[in-house]
């Protein structure tokens, strides 16, 4: 029986007068790939970023790797980051003026010490060895996103959180992209929490759930 | 006012105990123990001395332990810097001699007497009762605990090494013991190495290696004339005063991180490494604040802050026979243990001179110069004269006898109701000491 890596009671976010976020009840088991649908301002992303450690919950409980997220500091919620947690963004968020490897190499640097053989390890696992030296400029949105699910999992994080990885992406880059988690997955065997405005990108899952102002509205098995 | 004079070696003696609990963390209680029993046995020891030994040798004696520590800092230095660079250093007895209780229990206990000692030196000649030195006691043991206390609160990841313990305990040492110019080593220092660079030259020309020939330029000269000069003995100095804590910063710098080779997982890898890197600079704090209160120390030495008996020399003349006759008690008392300085002035030529009354109850005429130094004067502090020039501290017990940085003495002779000075005699000696070493080049004041 795998042990449940994400656990939430009666978990709230609320934004001023706004709930962002309603009294959410989820678990999801070590190694699940959950992805997360819903309209804008459903609350996938404030979920996404209760997860990720990037934000606090204003009522509830939320538990993610055992770790009570509410009763951590703002140095544990920084550790927990660090250590715990792979972020892949829509945006990529990545340094304009570094390279494909120095970008990763900056996720070293902010976890313990950089490592360069590691990271451009890193993005060969991606298929980005020939792209090493070159400036985000200089690669295409697919690969932008390749660079970023390596700075993601650099630093073998036990959750990876997507939050529309692939919404900037034609057909070809997302399947390419989603083949690569899905491969990686196998191989780090961390657990995936995605959010996604895409059913077909949502089917690559285990479970998808539904989110529809802020409440949990729906849930199905995508794949058995 | 005593709490003034006394906060600079009671603060050092805190900051000793908080290295001492962090260097022997696992020995808390040995170190209390040892400290709250070493600082008390070192005051009663400095008052015993002293009452033995009245004067300046029991004050040499606990300036010569400081001494020992900051030798004992050299080796060990030297050892940390050895074991840094070395492969395979066998380490396994000397860690295991440093961990022990008894290691712990030794270090506080001769600390705490080495620290007692110099505190008492302070209150040594000032007070002559018990209350003082056993509120000094109390006094210490109660921030020992204090001290103590404080380290327990500090975060754990902020270990001290057994070679920044040991440079953080003899710094503050130093530190305690500049306070009490008696006690001071930096000076002393200063005044061998200058010594030793003067005594250098003399062994190197007087053995002809520096042939006293026409060929020789004069600028070769003004090179060699350098090692002469005041800086000499104050930088070199301050090498050997910083070297060994740098010794120790750089041999935890050098220090090998943990070997990471055998794990697969890079981020766990780079983890450990991290571990390991950041340890390691939380190590060199330590090291790093030795070398402050080290400056520190040199501060207090070269600006002391004890006030100096500096009388303005009173112009003085001679009778038509050349006698200088100065009563004992005129507008100044010579019997009262204080420096009497005269300015006499004849024919263009002029010389200083100062008569003191000894401890011994003993009438002293001397030159206010010495055979050695430029003659900046003496000024009297603390049980002492000091050499304005090389700081050279020159016990009153001593001062008529001549050699060395004394004072030059005078022929006089003593009458009961004043001394009598030959005005020819005084210029002439003024003239073959005083002027040649005025020739001295650079530094002085």
């Amino acid at each position: 029986m795998s042990t449940t890596i994400i656990e939430t009671g009666g978990l709230t976010r609320n934004y001023g007068d706004i709930c962002a976020l309603k009294p959410l009840d989820l678990k999801v088991p070590e190694g699940e790939w959950l992805s997360v649908m819903g309209h804008s301002g459903s609350g996938k992303s404030t979920l996404l970023n209760l997860l990720g450690g990037l934000d606090r919950p204003s009522n509830g409980s939320l538990r993610v790797g055992g770790e009570d997220m509410q009763g951590l500091t703002e140095d544990g919620l920084a550790r927990f980051r660090r250590e715990f947690v792979g972020i892949i963004f829509q945006q990529h968020h990545l340094i304009p003026y570094l390279t494909a490897v120095e970008n990763v190499m900056m996720a070293q640097y902010f976890h313990s010490v950089p490592d360069e053989a590691e990271a451009r390890l890193a993005l060969e696992r991606v298929g980005l060895g020939h792209r090493l030296k070159n400036r985000p400029s200089e690669l295409s949105g697919g690969e932008q996103q390749r660079v970023c699910i390596a700075r993601a999992i650099i630093n073998s994080p036990k959750l990876l959180l997507g939050d529309e990885p692939t919404g900037n992406l034609d057909h070809k880059s997302t399947l390419m992209v989603m083949e690569l988690l899905k491969e990686l997955r196998a191989e780090e065997r961390f657990t995936i929490v995605m959010v996604t405005h895409n059913p077909e990108v949502a089917a690559w899952g285990d479970r998808t759930i539904y989110l529809d102002d802020g409440i949990l509205v729906r849930e199905e098995r995508t794949r058995s | 006012m005593v709490l003034a004079k006394l906060a600079p070696h009671l603060l050092s003696w805190a900051g000793i105990v908080l290295a001492m609990g962090r260097g022997f963390s696992g020995r808390r209680s040995v170190v209390a123990a040892g400290a709250i029993v070493g600082f008390p046995l070192g005051v009663a020891g400095a008052c015993l001395l002293s009452r033995a030994y009245p004067g300046d040798f029991s004050f040499a004696i606990i300036r010569d332990i400081v001494g020992g520590s900051f030798l004992l800092l050299w080796g060990g230095a030297v050892a940390a810097i050895y074991s840094s660079t070395v492969r395979e250093f066998p380490r396994s007895w000397g860690e295991r001699l440093a961990n022990s209780p008894f290691c712990a229990g030794a270090v506080a206990l001769s600390s705490g007497m080495i620290a007692g000692a110099i505190s008492a030196c302070r209150l040594v000649g000032t007070y002559n009762t018990l209350p003082p030195f056993l509120l000094l006691a109390l006094a210490a043991s109660i921030l020992a605990l204090a001290a103590l206390a404080v380290e327990r609160a500090l975060a754990a990841s902020f270990p001290v090494s057994h070679s920044g313990l040991m440079a953080s305990v003899v710094a503050l040492l130093l530190f305690s013991a500049s306070s009490i110019i008696r006690l001071d080593l930096f000076s002393p220092l200063t005044m061998k190495l200058m010594k030793f660079s003067h005594d250098f030259v003399h062994q190197f020309f007087e053995s002809m290696l520096i042939p006293d020939h026409l060929f020789i330029r004069t600028y070769l000269w003004g090179y060699i004339g350098l090692l002469f000069g005041n800086g000499v003995g104050f930088w070199g100095a301050l090498i050997l005063w910083f070297t060994p804590a740098v010794l120790v910063a750089l041999a935890i710098q050098w220090e090998r991180l943990p070997s990471v080779a055998h794990i697969r997982q890079g981020a766990q890898r780079r983890r450990l490494l991290a571990t390991g890197i950041r340890a390691r600079r939380f190590r060199l704090v330590i090291p790093v604040l030795a070398m402050v209160v080290l400056a520190a120390a040199v501060y207090r030495s070269r600006f002391p802050s004890v006030e100096y008996w500096d009388p303005k020399p009173l112009p003085i003349s001679a009778s038509p026979s050349g006698d200088i006759f100065i009563p004992k008690k005129g507008d100044v008392d010579l019997e009262d243990g204080k420096l009497h300085k005269y300015l006499f002035k004849q024919g263009g030529r002029e010389a200083r001179f100062f008569v003191l009354m000894t401890p011994a109850g003993k009438l002293t005429v001397d030159l206010d110069a010495c055979a050695i130094c430029k003659p900046d004067g003496y000024g009297q502090a603390e049980g002492t004269v000091i050499c304005y020039y090389c700081k050279t501290l020159i016990p009153l017990e001593t001062v008529g006898q001549p050699g060395g940085c004394n004072p030059i003495p005078l022929p006089f002779t003593e009458k009961e109701d004043g001394v009598h000075i030959d005005g020819l005699t005084l210029l002439n000696m003024w003239g073959t000491n005083a002027q040649s070493t005025a020739r001295v080049k650079g530094g002085g004041k």
